[in-house]
């Protein structure tokens, strides 16, 4: 018995520092935001109760929904942009090619490159008037292309440059996903006389279906956190088609002090998430 | 072994412990003042500091640059929250002042021993009025300016043969059109009149918008017994100005922050900016690149001087100041005609201070600087901000309305000033 309590004793202790971060920066926080958001306080005055009024404000409040829009449009054009082109990828690399490891590398690359820093990079690409891509365009006869200042496609180049930087982790996902395929339902296929079509529709594509569903969730989960691009690139604009929900709540929180109301944006953002990855889950096993 | 590893863990606490004391209670200086990181500003200030603390060893002061952040406003506001204030901070934003004193974090200047003597002494009444806060009272102490104007490309401006600089809307928008041209020949515009920024930032609208108000209007307030006052000839107007100048491709829309300077690159023949420019310029034209400044253009029927934005910067007291009386002691040290001197020939900005151009002291170092004559001139007619705690987001509403309008031709500027007004309104209601 005092062995058991001395090793449970050591547990404890081994396991507390980690108990001291969880209490400190997440149960605290979360809880506090809970709080927060029946409350009106700029940060350097007093909290101010305010009952309901945040949630009131929430849901008459155009701009919020209008970010949401914003964040689905995104989020329908990146997913499965980012899936067919890195699924493609993986494709391609998983077959026999010249210095495969070298376009593994450079595929990944963008990956590990700060995001502020492919922005600014992508910002520049952009440009209307300055901008490499729109030279390129007129140089072949062309006319230029407003990639940030229409609004019709300003979220759209926002959401292709997303899919350039992250694109590169969901293809060693697909590679590994698609290097687990057992070989012999290939052998197999081949016996039958399988299209290459065919052997990827209907062997490749439901094996790696565990592997689709978890770039499906990992890419709606950071296409929700939509918050550099439309930052560094456009502010929010043209026209707030590109505001972004965490945008908004940032602008909310550090830019005017409505820190009861951009916590109660973010509750209520945080429960759509949720609802959005439960939806696709169930979609994706009612397929299995 | 078991008393090794205790007695690691007790000093191992120890040193966290004594790291983590220290703080305002442990200095050995009376008063502590923040400045802003700016390289001039910090030479006279340390001047300042070493005179100081020469003639009052028993109440030293310990002075340190603002710490590194995204900016100043951001550092100022987490030392606000963190009660880690300096007792005295220079390169206040004067918009910012209202939203701290509704905090009581600043202590009211008025209240302290030889105040409105000597603000009356540096300030006109104009200024004083101005810096006055909505219960009575003065938090901010007005320090330096830097007005802005118009910077132009004297070779360009030349050679476009106008009658005289372009200072009226028409004007402007004729040398405009005689001046944009398509260089490469591939049907774009890839030389502009000026630029000003795009970007949908509440504080950019100080560099274009509130600017050109200021001026059309002489000086008028954006926000007025807490209503919006801006809905008015002069706002349209503006609005108005800068929709055609984007309508005709006279301004790029695009941001221009990446390569070289557009102005020094020749792209542009001018802009709206300050006299921080000057040095800048001095560095970095090219030969026989020639600029000079004239006043922000005005409506056609503007008569009398032109006004103009003045990004007045302020001194204010912590309510964490211990000895606030002997805290504006010092800052009188800064701001007398003497310290004044000292700002000038360090920093090149123009201190907040009435008849500038009359003070015979100073006389030597405008002769020698003669590039800032155009500003100590311009100095007489300026405007800084209104007092309203949620300024930042009026300037937000504003900027909706002006990238509406302005940028993308969508609303007519009559009603997006009346969208801004209505708007504002709802948001200053909100705040009773």
């Amino acid at each position: 018995m005092r062995i058991q309590s001395k090793k449970s004793m050591i547990s404890y202790f081994l396991v507390s520092p980690y108990l001291v971060h969880l209490i400190l920066f997440v149960s605290f926080p979360v809880i506090f935001s809970v709080v927060l958001t029946f409350h009106k306080w700029n940060i350097i005055s007093e909290m101010q109760y305010v009952g309901i009024d945040n949630y009131t404000r929430l849901f008459q409040d155009r701009l919020f929904w209008k970010s949401l829009v914003n964040t689905l449009t995104f989020l329908v054009v990146h997913i499965p942009l980012q899936i067919i082109i890195a699924l493609a990828l993986a494709y391609i690399l998983d077959q026999k090619i010249f210095c495969k490891g070298f376009f593994r590398a450079t595929f990944f690359l963008p990956v590990v490159i700060s995001g502020v820093v492919v922005t600014m990079i992508w910002k520049q690409l952009y440009g209307v008037d300055t901008g490499l891509i729109n030279k390129l365009l007129v140089s072949i006869g062309l006319g230029k292309v407003e990639w940030m200042t229409n609004k019709n496609i300003a979220m759209i180049s926002i959401a292709i440059m997303a899919t350039w930087k992250n694109v590169g982790l969901y293809v060693i996902l697909f590679l590994v996903g698609l290097q687990s395929v057992p070989q012999r339902y290939y052998e197999a296929a081949d016996v039958e006389g399988a299209s290459r079509w065919q052997k990827f529709r209907y062997i490749t594509l439901p094996a790696i279906n565990p592997t689709i569903f978890m770039v499906t969730i990992l890419s709606t989960i950071g296409g929700f956190n939509l918050f550099i691009e439309p930052y560094i690139m456009t502010g929010g604009g043209p026209l707030n088609s590109t505001l972004s929900a965490v945008l908004y709540i940032y602008k909310q929180a550090f830019e005017f002090y409505h820190m009861g109301y951009s916590a109660s944006l973010g509750l209520i953002f945080a429960f759509i998430i949720m609802m959005v990855v439960v939806i696709q889950k169930y979609m994706i096993e009612k397929d299995e | 072994m078991k008393r090794i590893s205790q007695y690691g863990i007790y000093l191992f606490l120890l040193v966290i412990l004594s790291a983590c004391s220290g703080g305002k209670n442990d200095r050995d200086s009376i008063l502590e003042y923040w400045s802003s990181n700016n390289i001039g500003e910090i030479t006279f200030s340390q001047k300042i500091v070493e005179a100081w603390n020469l003639e009052h060893p028993g109440s030293t002061l310990k002075f340190q640059p603002i710490p590194e952040g995204q900016s100043s406003e951001e550092i100022i506001l987490a030392a606000v929250v963190g009660k880690t204030t300096p007792d005295i901070y220079s390169n206040m934003w004067q918009g910012s002042v209202e939203f701290y004193a509704k905090a009581n974090v600043l202590i009211p200047l008025d209240t302290l021993a030889g105040f409105d003597n000597f603000i009356r002494d540096r300030c006109d009444s104009l200024t004083i009025r101005e810096i006055t806060s909505s219960d009575g009272h003065i938090y901010q102490f007005p320090w330096k300016i830097n007005p802005f104007m118009t910077i132009y490309n004297k070779k360009f401006l030349a050679e476009l043969n106008l009658d005289s600089l372009p200072e009226t809307y028409t004007e402007y928008l004729n040398a405009a059109e005689k001046f944009k041209k398509d260089l490469t020949g591939d049907g774009y515009i890839d030389q502009w009149f000026g630029n000003t920024s795009v970007r949908l930032v509440w504080y950019q609208r100080l560099f274009n918008f509130y600017t050109l108000y200021i001026a059309a209007s002489d000086g008028l307030p954006l926000i007025k017994n807490n209503r919006a006052s801006f809905n008015n000839e002069y706002a349209i107007g503006v609005f108005r100005f800068l929709q055609e100048i984007y309508k005709q491709d006279y301004f790029s829309k695009e941001d221009q922050t990446a390569g070289q300077d557009p102005f020094l690159a020749g792209k542009i023949a001018s802009k709206f900016t300050g006299p921080w420019e000057i040095e800048y310029l001095e560095r970095y034209k090219p030969e026989g690149f020639e600029f000079d400044y004239f006043p922000i253009p005005v409506p056609d029927d503007h008569q009398g001087p032109i006004y103009t934005y003045c990004d007045p910067k302020s001194i204010v007291i912590f309510n964490t100041c211990r000895e606030p009386q002997l805290a504006f002691e010092f800052i009188k040290t800064m701001v007398d005609k003497k310290g004044d001197l000292l700002f000038l020939q360090s920093t090149k900005q123009l201190p907040r201070r009435k008849g500038l151009d009359t003070i015979k002291a100073y006389e030597n170092f405008f002769n020698e600087n003669q590039r800032l004559q155009a500003f100590v001139e311009q100095a007489k007619y300026i405007r800084g901000m209104d007092n309203c705690e949620v300024i930042t987001e009026v300037f937000d509403i504003i900027t909706q309305e002006y990238e509406a309008c302005v940028l993308y031709d969508m609303k007519e500027p009559e009603k997006a000033i009346a969208d801004a007004e209505r708007a504002v309104n709802i948001l200053l209601g909100n705040r009773k």
